[in-house]
């Protein structure tokens, strides 16, 4: 895909248990943990919302650099408003837990409540109904090049008239059930508290950091060497070790951290942490020997093209 | 230059395209015992199966998909290695299923395999883009939407739109603790529905831009809309929005239509907010379209049923032949301005289609879509 049309126009990093400033230098508040959310999301309409869905909510709250609590009606920009998100193991507790209940004879007391969270796409359609947002909605599993999937069908929507916004979200729970079942896999542990990230698309039409392209490959794609500082973000390519294993382990969420992390830090000295330097360009890389690569492309436009 | 549908497949607890649209003709229903879980331990006693004869494989959603992709692949000869190729698989319930018996059985687990992009690879070497999208019962329809916009934006030569589902205890569970009583059959627009029952299966599409000439099947367009109300009660707001928009980006009116394609789920609140958004849509239209619905012969067949209905709606409109609705006898009072088709095939000499999707968490997806013919 090439999405030159598209700008980044907001992005933020919700990962409970990592030192904030690992990732973003400027921030100083710890991500808090999905049973402390309701400090930054309000008390109201949390219950039966797991773990994944409530970083997701986080993440999509700091994006939208909205006051603590829950928004009493749609916020502003809401109609029409697009919401991709990525996960793979966001449900998989509720599932398991569900079928716990079963196999032992307790259909009764499985609640009602807890029948949205058997589907698949309850994080992108609880974003939806939380903030108001009205525009295609979509749900992304595909493994660990998820977060950049969900990228790029953002850009697709910006790009092909089905939104004037849309707010891409990565998100992966910490819970026992997705860990076990990493462990099962042999794939590693994510962060212990889930992890989530947002960014906010819109088309280009001011200065700004732009996603160019989103490519699907085989193999990780090489950065050409001449071209110039780059950023660059991968399992095997971060400014320091914690941060290359936060990323190697975020799976579905990891495309849209990195996407996040990319922008921020192209913007804005202050955010760089240790390690990064100035740079106009950002590759970034996510995926897995058997889900394939995708590596998205971000740059600095100052000028009005 | 139109959008055009040049190979298609599905898989049906009433076999292939043909064999299912024959069934529907003839009134015909895939309901069975429910197979592979226990009716008692989620109240469900019956499923929409594919396959319930044997023992359960693992994966079963991958391989109907497999076999669907290959298909329409061969139909509308795609060429890997030469085109830009993209697949889009629209899924309710992934293959959940394996989670399931990871958790309960004791049996392996491959997380790579959750999602659809290893099937779809050994079936058609050379791709490298496929994106599982995960959108509930109206998922194939949102992935033939973002097909569309992947064609009209030059970003690829043809794209696989597909749907694929096997369902899962978990989903089953949550219908029998939900319902009041059980079951026995998925009425559609019946005064008589007791609710709905799921279905296997799996269908895929191939879309690409072919000239106006050259275009039989032709995808007009899809609208998508979220009514970011409820997860699981429709919003006849966004219902209209998602109908609205697909109107819009097809340059047709109501009026074009001559047949719908509902997503009918014989619950208590779908149908009866289904009903009259569309009395609604079509209220000043001189020749109301004819309205009918699959899920009484097929289930529901979450992600996938979007794209069945559409490959029904083709055939319907090819042979001028529309099925009826099976498991409907007295229609509900919100139907009764709708021209439901009812206990026997009714002719039509229609071109255009609409094809209505809407999933949990208010996911909506409408296809118009247009067959060429001589009637």
């Amino acid at each position: 895909m090439t999405a030159d049309g598209v700008l980044i126009e907001a992005a933020a990093v919700h990962v409970p248990a990592v030192a904030p400033g690992l990732l973003i230098a400027s921030d100083t508040t710890p991500a808090c943990g999905p049973d402390e959310a309701h400090g930054l999301l309000g008390r109201k309409g949390l219950l039966f919302k797991e773990p994944a869905v409530r970083l997701a909510m986080c993440a999509v709250h700091k994006a939208l650099g909205l006051p603590p609590g829950r928004p009493t009606g749609p916020v502003p920009g809401a109609a029409g408003t697009a919401v991709v998100v990525s996960s793979n193991l966001g449900n998989v507790a509720t599932v398991c837990d569900i079928v716990d209940q079963v196999r032992a004879g307790g259909l009764r007391g499985v609640s009602p409540m807890q029948a949205p969270n058997a589907s698949s796409n309850i994080i992108a359609s609880s974003i939806a109904i939380r903030y108001g947002f009205t525009g295609p909605n979509l749900m992304v599993c595909s493994g660990a090049t998820g977060g950049l999937d969900a990228v790029r069908l953002g850009a697709l929507l910006v790009r092909g008239g089905r939104t004037r916004r849309a707010v891409v979200v990565g998100a992966e729970p910490g819970d026992a059930v997705a860990a076990a079942l990493r462990s099962a896999a042999g794939l590693p542990p994510g962060p212990p508290e889930g992890i989530a990230a947002c960014v906010v698309l819109t088309a280009a039409d001011r200065p700004g950091v732009r996603l160019r392209s989103v490519r699907r490959h085989s193999a990780p794609e090489p950065v050409p060497a001449d071209a110039g500082p780059v950023v660059r973000l991968s399992g095997a390519d971060a400014p320091s070790a914690d941060l290359a294993g936060v990323l190697a382990s975020g799976y579905g969420a990891t495309g849209v951290l990195q996407t996040a992390l990319a922008a921020r830090w192209l913007a804005d000295p202050a955010d760089r942490p240790a390690g990064v330097g100035d740079a106009t360009e950002a590759a970034v890389t996510c995926g897995s020997a058997d889900d394939g690569f995708a590596t998205g492309r971000l740059s600095r436009h100052r000028g009005r093209r | 230059m139109a959008l055009a549908i040049t190979g298609s497949a599905m898989r049906t607890a009433l076999g292939g395209t043909a064999e299912t649209f024959t069934a529907l003709l003839a009134g015909k229903s895939g309901r069975q015992p429910l197979g592979y879980v226990n009716p008692d331990q989620v109240n469900v006693r019956y499923g929409y199966h594919v396959d319930a004869v044997e023992e359960e494989r693992p994966y079963r959603a991958s391989a109907w998909l497999a076999e669907c992709v290959a298909e329409a692949a061969r139909q509308a000869g795609l060429d890997g290695a030469r085109e830009r190729i993209v697949v889009i698989v629209g899924t309710g319930l992934r293959e959940l299923r394996a989670v399931e018996r990871w958790r309960a059985d004791g049996l392996p687990v491959e997380p790579h395999a959750l999602h659809f992009a290893g099937a779809v690879r050994d079936t058609l070497p050379g791709v490298t883009e496929v994106v599982t999208v995960s959108n509930a019962c109206s998922a194939s329809s949102h992935a033939l939407a973002l097909a569309a916009d992947l064609i009209r934006l030059d970003e690829a030569d043809a794209v696989v739109a597909c749907g694929a589902d096997a369902m899962t205890e978990s989903m089953l569970a949550m219908i029998g603790r939900v319902g009041d009583e059980s079951s026995d059959a998925v009425r559609p627009f019946d005064a008589d529905r007791r609710g709905v029952l799921l279905g296997d299966g799996a269908a895929a599409v191939v879309l690409r831009s072919v000239p106006d000439s050259e275009a039989e099947v032709r995808l007009r367009g899809v609208g998508m809309s979220c009514d970011a109300y409820h997860e699981t009660a429709p919003d006849p707001e966004g219902l209209r929005a998602a109908m609205a928009d697909a109107y819009q980006r097809a340059g047709l009116r109501p009026a074009d239509v001559g047949l719908v394609l509902a997503h009918g789920t014989g619950t208590a609140l779908n149908d009866p907010t289904e009903a009259r958004v569309l009395a609604g849509l079509f209220a000043d239209v001189r020749r109301p379209p004819l309205v009918t619905a699959i899920k009484g012969a097929i289930g529901h067949t979450s992600g996938s049923a979007g794209l069945m209905s559409l490959l029904v709606a083709v055939e319907a409109l090819r042979h001028g032949t529309v099925p009826p609705v099976t498991g409907l006898r007295m229609p509900i009072a919100e139907a009764a301005p709708l021209d439901l088709v009812i206990g026997r095939p009714a002719r039509t000499g229609a071109h255009v289609a609409q094809v209505n999707a809407f999933g949990f968490g208010g996911v909506n997806a409408v296809c118009l879509v247009e067959v060429r013919h001589d009637r």
